[in-house]
């Protein structure tokens, strides 16, 4: 009996206590959604390893909670319905198979030739046709946190788009400026997986912005390994382990950004992983993931009921309204189908 | 209370799915709270009660719903050893697009297709994603033909104003909704056909005639993948939770020798007077598996095997939901077969002059007594791939010569029939293969054949494409060959696609013609809707529409690596050329005695020899400098001896 009362006593203190960092973490981030452009810039068979790094942050990005219609996805060519590729319909990030990180519902939004540094660039500073549908857009605003996430082959200062083009870090920056003065982001995440990653982050200067890349300037980001099945390599060290360590989150997961940027130490990934943080206001060791890798879905449960009013009725052709307009449109007029073949027999 | 929640589930995408889900939790959650109030109360009996009603008021309503949807599987097996599988989901509406105003209250036409068809003035569209080539000599003719790659062709309302900038919005449009890159067909690779594409629903002759309203439009190099399936699947009432999309598994589907998604928007007589029209959204999928390759040689098959899964659900929203099966030549060839499980109906009926038979099985009679209809098809002998009869008409073409200036384009037709046919021959070839009019010929067996008519615009460079039309005569039981002849042009360097020494492609020719008989044919008819109505079929005439291949032509491809090798060959010239002078012009020369050996011992000696040398001048400080006079006019006269000898000039850094 007393034991029972020192129990309810202690969790109560404890439910107590507990209120107050739920309350902070909702109110610690200003974001109210989610957007992630997810770029893969390189062409050609011998690049699955490409293809199978950016789906595969397109996978952890879905699953914790951001829609088709905030993510941007290109893909700049087809590794799944390729001809080479033993498996149809799939691209695998493992040489054991595990995950068909191509998936069922996968929607690309740039592929192919439309990958290119002109589109990407119009993508992020929203400069884009006006018949340019929606899907293709990025219709962020001044609350909204993006993942930009970039993977292909780079050097000191560029990354490679399809073997014919290139994007520098000075356009990158100020491509992140020009969103940054028409309030685009609130907050930007920027991952890259290239060769001298570390190069495309240093001319940022546009504020709130974290960045990490896979390699230092002068080192290579090494692939991981080697499906014997397809013949190429499957994966980029980064990347795995990054993929490694997002698939242990959940959408309610409180895993900060900090222990994310530890994710591959220079034993695993051979490559120094470095990070930009000046840009950033926030403090990394309290910026949770999934503020950039999730999406924030804030519900609010209303206890009073709302009574909605059926508003089918009224539309449907009742007797008094309709036939009037029923007689206004009937033309007696014959309609036929259209001779298919315009020639005499 | 299911059909209508699941139909709205259907429609949504995944965004939707969650809001519906959080706003569910927040009903349980209210109902928890809510629990306190016995006013408001409701107990569980009461809201079987209200859901019931709710059921029954919308199955009274139901006969009064402007539209229709019907889901169709057609199977047929072929001799060849593969084995067709086209699914067609047919929507009808009483709506037209000529009047947006009955364009609202969606229910089971996809709101994002109406809203695209509403607002860019579209009559009639017809748009296909083709991977794969289809084998008219083996497998006669598709229901619905399609070329490899991506094929648009769209006629617009007679009151759309501004086609051009219509049809590259709607073309964009179309673009994002199927995550296909259609952006690409603008003005460069639009064309107008004059004959080849009548609209296929109602419209007037006048209006069918002026091909001003309408567009053309095919990209061959275009992929087809699981990212296209996804908005295609997301467009039906069911979506892919229930009815037959549930047996479109993308990892099956692109598998296999031929895959094809369709969307076809018409409008159509709504009812058997004609006097309104209704619009016809017709989506087809088809497939062409091999059992024998998924199987380990068994030519025997099952929607298991083919599919991942059998069929156990049917689209509650379906008026008609039924599998056909097109026994007819199973039943003439020796083989004995057997279905299972057994058909529903079994339908002997004549076609424009062939007798065929079709298996029917009704999906909700199927999966109501038996929980799930896993269609088989048992062969009770061997495989035997026995002489396959081609089709009455077919086609091929292929690129002729060699080299990467010239090159020419044949196309030959098949007729296999006793009459004489008249075709339409469409071409549409890129501007950059500048084809040669005077070179165009038909020969049929040697004779020259004149065109009845020629329809024929020529290309402009990075303007406009080459486009030709033809209209012939077929001789019964003959071979026509159309040839022609083209130079290839040179692009400019920033022209060619990141992948340029691929090639580049060249969409397929258009025949058209109109076939006596139905042999091999299994197109619904035009006045019809649905799948199942081509059993009442009694039309004397057939149209056909064949696609040839495409082809693949290189262009005389630049070496993209030469700038980098250009810049590193001018740098190393420049630098040694440069080199050398600079040495020549600025270094001192100083004589060296040829007999001094040199070499790393010599030196290492000669170092030793400088320490001691060292070692002794500190000793001798006071007589240091005529040491060094006496060490140098001993070094002069090694160097005048070495002059004697034969001098070897050694040059100095100045």
């Amino acid at each position: 009996m007393i034991f029972a009362i020192l129990l309810s006593l202690s969790t109560s203190v404890l439910t107590v206590n507990t209120a107050d960092p739920p309350v902070e973490e909702f109110f610690a981030s200003n974001h109210t959604n989610n957007w992630a452009v997810l770029v893969d810039a390189s062409r050609f068979w011998f690049n699955y390893r490409h293809v199978a790094n950016v789906l595969s942050i397109y996978r952890s990005v879905k699953r914790l909670g951001i829609p088709d219609s905030h993510i941007i996805l290109m893909v700049a060519d087809d590794m799944a319905c390729n001809p080479r590729n033993p498996r149809p319909a799939t691209v695998f990030n493992n040489a054991n198979q595990n995950i068909n990180v191509y998936g069922d519902d996968v929607e690309v939004d740039y592929r192919g030739y439309e990958v290119t540094v002109e589109n990407f660039i119009r993508v992020l500073t929203g400069r884009l046709p006006p018949s340019t549908p929606r899907s293709k857009r990025l219709l962020s605003d001044e609350r909204s946190n993006i993942l930009v996430y970039m993977t292909g082959h780079g050097g000191d200062g560029f990354l490679k788009f399809q073997d014919s083009e290139e994007i520098s870090n000075v356009e990158l920056a100020d491509a992140f400026q020009q969103m940054w003065q028409k309030r685009r982001y609130h907050e930007i995440f920027f991952m890259i997986d290239t060769c001298q990653a570390e190069s495309m982050f240093q001319k940022f200067y546009s504020p709130n912005i974290l960045a990490v890349a896979s390699s230092k300037v002068g080192e290579d980001s090494l692939s991981h390994h080697v499906d014997p099945a397809i013949g190429v390599y499957v994966i980029d060290r980064y990347t795995y382990y990054a993929l490694e360590f997002l698939e242990n989150v959940q959408p309610g997961s409180k895993k900060t950004m900090d222990q994310f940027f530890k994710v591959c130490p220079k034993f695993q990934c051979q490559s120094t992983v470095s990070v930009r943080t000046d840009l950033f206001q926030r403090d990394p060791k309290k910026t949770i993931i999934t503020d950039f890798f999730g999406s924030v879905r804030n519900v609010e449960l209303l206890t009073e009921t709302l009574n909605l009013q059926d508003s089918t009725a009224e539309f449907s052709c009742s007797k008094d309204k309709c036939p009037e307009e029923k007689l206004q449109k009937t033309s007696v007029q014959l309609l036929s189908y259209a001779k298919q073949f315009p020639m005499p027999n | 209370m299911s059909t209508a929640k699941s139909g709205q589930v259907g429609r949504g995408g995944t965004s939707s799915d969650r809001y519906m889900n959080t706003a569910k939790s927040g009903q349980v959650g209210r109902g928890g709270t809510s629990s306190k109030e016995p006013q408001r109360k409701y107990t569980s009996r009461g809201k079987k009660m209200i859901v019931e009603l709710k059921f029954m008021y919308i199955l009274v309503r139901g006969e009064e719903w402007d539209d229709t949807f019907n889901e169709e599987l057609f199977v047929k097996p072929f001799d060849s050893g593969q084995a067709l599988f086209h699914f067609q989901f047919t929507t009808l509406w009483n709506a037209s697009t000529a009047e947006p105003d009955s364009f609202t209250h969606y229910r089971l036409f996809p709101k994002a297709l109406g809203d695209v068809l509403v607002k860019y003035q579209v009559q009639e569209l017809h748009l296909s994603l083709t991977q794969g080539l289809w084998r008219y000599e083996k497998w006669g003719y598709p229901p619905v033909d399609a070329p490899p790659g991506v094929e648009l062709w769209v006629w617009f309302l007679p009151t759309a104003s501004n086609i051009d900038k219509t049809w590259s919005d709607l073309v964009n449009a179309l673009s994002g909704l199927f995550c296909a890159s259609l952006n690409f067909m603008d003005g460069k690779s639009t064309v107008l056909p004059r004959w080849s594409f009548r609209p296929m629903g109602l419209a007037s002759e006048y209006y069918s005639f002026d091909s001003r309203f309408m567009r053309y439009s095919a990209l061959p190099k275009e992929i087809v993948c699981t990212e296209n399936l996804t908005p295609w699947k997301k467009l039906l009432p069911c979506a892919s939770k229930v009815g037959l999309a549930t047996l479109l598994n993308a990892m099956k589907l692109y598998d296999s020798y031929y895959s094809s998604l369709g969307i076809h928007v018409r409008p159509v007589c709504r009812m058997e007077t004609c006097t309104e029209q209704s619009i016809e959204l017709k989506q087809t999928l088809s497939v062409v598996f091999d059992p024998t390759i998924s199987s380990n040689g068994q030519q025997n098959w099952q929607l298991r095997s083919l599919f991942g899964q059998p069929l156990s659900s049917q689209c509650p929203l379906a008026s008609i939901s039924k599998v056909y099966l097109d026994k007819t030549q199973l039943q003439s060839t020796d083989a004995t077969v057997t279905l299972y499980p057994e058909p529903d109906e079994v339908m002997n009926f004549t076609r424009g002059g062939e007798k065929l038979t079709y298996a029917v099985w009704d999906i909700g009679r199927q999966i109501s007594q038996h929980q799930q209809l896993n269609l088989a098809l048992h062969y009770n002998r061997k495989i035997h791939f026995g002489e396959i009869n081609p089709p009455p008409v077919y086609a091929q073409r292929f690129i002729t010569g060699f080299g990467l200036e010239k090159g020419g384009i044949t196309s030959i037709i098949y007729n296999n029939l006793d009459t004489n046919l008249t075709a339409i021959y469409m071409e549409t070839i890129p501007w950059f293969l500048r084809l040669y009019f005077s070179s165009i010929t038909i020969t049929n067996h040697g004779i020259r054949v004149k065109p009845y008519k020629i329809h024929y615009i020529p290309g402009k460079d990075r303007t406009r494409q080459y486009q030709l039309e033809l209209v012939f005569r077929l001789r019964p039981h003959s071979i026509t060959k159309i040839s022609m002849q083209f130079e290839r042009a040179f692009l400019k360097w920033t022209e060619y696609p990141p992948d340029a020494n691929h090639g580049f492609y060249v969409n397929s020719a258009i025949i058209s013609t109109v076939l006596p008989n139905a042999y091999n044919y299994t197109a619904c008819p035009q006045t019809s809707s649905v799948f199942g109505d081509s059993i009442r079929d009694n039309s004397t005439e057939f149209f056909l529409r064949l696609h040839t291949e495409t082809l693949l032509v290189s262009l005389p491809t630049p070496d993209f690596s030469m700038p980098y090798n250009v810049i590193c060959l001018a740098c190393t010239v420049v630098a040694i050329a440069f080199g050398s002078i600079h040495n020549l012009t600025t270094r001192r020369f100083i004589a060296v005695d040829p007999d001094k050996k040199t070499g790393l011992i010599q030196k290492i000696k000669d170092k030793f020899r400088r320490k001691k040398t060292e070692e002794k001048v500190p000793e001798l400080k006071a007589s240091e400098s005529i040491d060094q006079t006496k060490s140098d006019i001993k070094t002069k006269k090694e160097e005048e001896n070495g002059k004697k000898k034969g001098i070897v000039v050694q040059k100095l850094d100045g």
